[in-house]
């Protein structure tokens, strides 16, 4: 491979923006379900988990550096204009470039590492939550002086304990490494066949 | 959508702003709506930047995306006024969730569609490049702004291929639809992508040389006011932010 094709052109930049336009649409619908208090905790289950598909098929379509953390960073910046959290951008930045590195050690061909780095890379989406569990006094008292109401904000904290933090990190892992294999067998059973990977 | 993509100059537009005070624009909005609350002057600046949109839509003649903010908006904001005080329990949080999304995020996105739908692409790469925000950021999110009325686009016409060949809700197995909407969704975008990069080529993107670009963006005395309100609405945010 010579160096040029090392590097990310035109084409890959616009494949990544395609994908990550459609990751965020599917992770802004998923993420209303998160209004209603008790779905809340399972985002970080879901979110991984529909992302899976978009995210193999991007990267078997560019196998370089920068794609996945070009990705968690534009997503990131979109969860700091929406107002959500601002700390999935640091957050991704770290996990996005965990990420990259254990995909380059296998020079981008290891399905397995793809799968792994994946679940890595969506231990960012626990950014979102990081307000709630570490700020969590500040985080309640502008949520009811935020016109939320005091109910509302008692029953979102309540499904959210301390001790379910590490379970939710666990679980972005999880989740994520299961969307990443559900993304290969949908890639081995249309994409491939079809012959566009 | 994809002859837009191609589209050089300026967009129609009756009032022309700089795409950097669009941009500026989009995140004061929705960061204030989002993450702000009420309380001193919050209770003014909300409602105000709520507004906004709408003002610009109409002076951009956006007639249906106005009539459709003003629909969602105004049932949502009385909703939230008039029927959350008289609810309890799970019909209250389902009220809540349904109205607060839209008072919440309806004004961004709004903000978000005036932008997108009043600036070129060359325009928003010549903001970009002003603003010395680097092509791997760049071209991503040209593409992705571009993008998105396509998606929606996609959707609805893989959902009226799917109800053509009887297929509703996937028999109501939720990974099956996942596959069912999804896989077509991917294939129609990898399509998209690669005829969308044939055409950035051909038009110099990826060449190892610099871009001129024909847009003269600038600021103007309408960009300056609209800076100026921006900048007051976020001092308020962020002192509203340290009382809490």
């Amino acid at each position: 491979m010579q160096k040029s094709d090392k590097r990310l052109n035109a084409k890959d930049l616009i494949n990544i923006g395609l994908f990550t336009a459609i990751y965020f649409v599917i992770m802004f619908a998923v993420a209303c379900l998160g209004y209603i208090p008790i779905f809340m905790p399972a985002l970080a289950a879901l979110c991984p988990l529909v992302g899976g598909i978009p995210f193999m098929l991007l990267l078997t379509k560019v196998r370089k550096f920068g794609a996945m953390l070009i990705m968690i960073v534009i997503l990131g910046i979109f969860y700091l204009v929406l107002g959500t959290s601002p700390w999935t951008l640091p957050l991704g930045i770290v996990t996005g470039l965990i990420a990259e590195l254990i995909v380059r050690a296998g020079n981008y061909q290891s399905a397995k590492r793809a799968v792994i780095a994946y679940g890595v890379w969506c231990i960012a989406i626990f950014g979102n939550f990081v307000p709630t569990f570490f700020m969590r006094d500040a985080y309640y008292e502008r949520m009811v002086s935020g016109g939320y109401g005091l109910e509302y904000a008692d029953a979102y904290m309540s499904y959210l304990p301390d001790w379910i933090a590490p379970i939710l990190i666990v679980a972005c892992f999880v989740f994520g490494c299961l969307g990443a294999l559900l993304g290969r067998a949908a890639l081995k059973k249309h994409f491939i066949r079809a012959g566009i990977v | 959508m994809r002859m837009e993509l191609l589209r050089g100059g300026y967009a129609e537009q009756t009032l022309r702003l700089d795409p950097r005070i669009k941009m500026l624009m989009v995140v004061t909005v929705s960061v204030i709506l989002t993450a702000g609350g009420y309380g001193g002057l919050m209770t003014y600046i909300r409602p105000a930047l709520a507004v906004l949109p709408l003002l610009l839509l109409l002076l951009s003649k956006r007639w249906a995306a106005s009539l459709l903010y003003i629909l969602c908006f105004g049932l949502a904001y009385f909703g939230e006024y008039f029927l959350l005080s008289r609810t309890y329990g799970v019909v209250n949080f389902i009220l809540l969730a349904s109205f607060s999304l839209f008072t919440r995020f309806m004004p961004g996105l709004m903000m978000g569609y005036f932008l997108v739908s009043t600036t070129t692409v060359s325009e928003f790469m010549a903001a970009m490049r002003r603003m010395h925000v680097t092509e791997k950021i760049a071209i991503p999110l040209s593409v992705m702004f571009r993008f998105f009325p396509t998606v929606r686009e996609e959707y609805s016409a893989i959902g009226d291929a799917m109800r053509m060949r009887g297929v509703v809700l996937a028999g109501g197995k939720p990974l099956k639809m996942l596959e069912y909407r999804f896989v077509p969704m991917m294939i129609c975008s990898l399509k998209i992508g690669e005829e969308l990069s044939t055409a950035a080529l051909t038009r110099g993107l990826g060449a190892p040389v610099k871009r001129t670009n024909i847009c003269s963006i600038g600021f103007r005395a309408q960009d300056i006011v609209l800076l100026l309100l921006c900048l007051a609405s976020l001092g308020v945010y962020i002192q509203w932010l340290f009382v809490h």
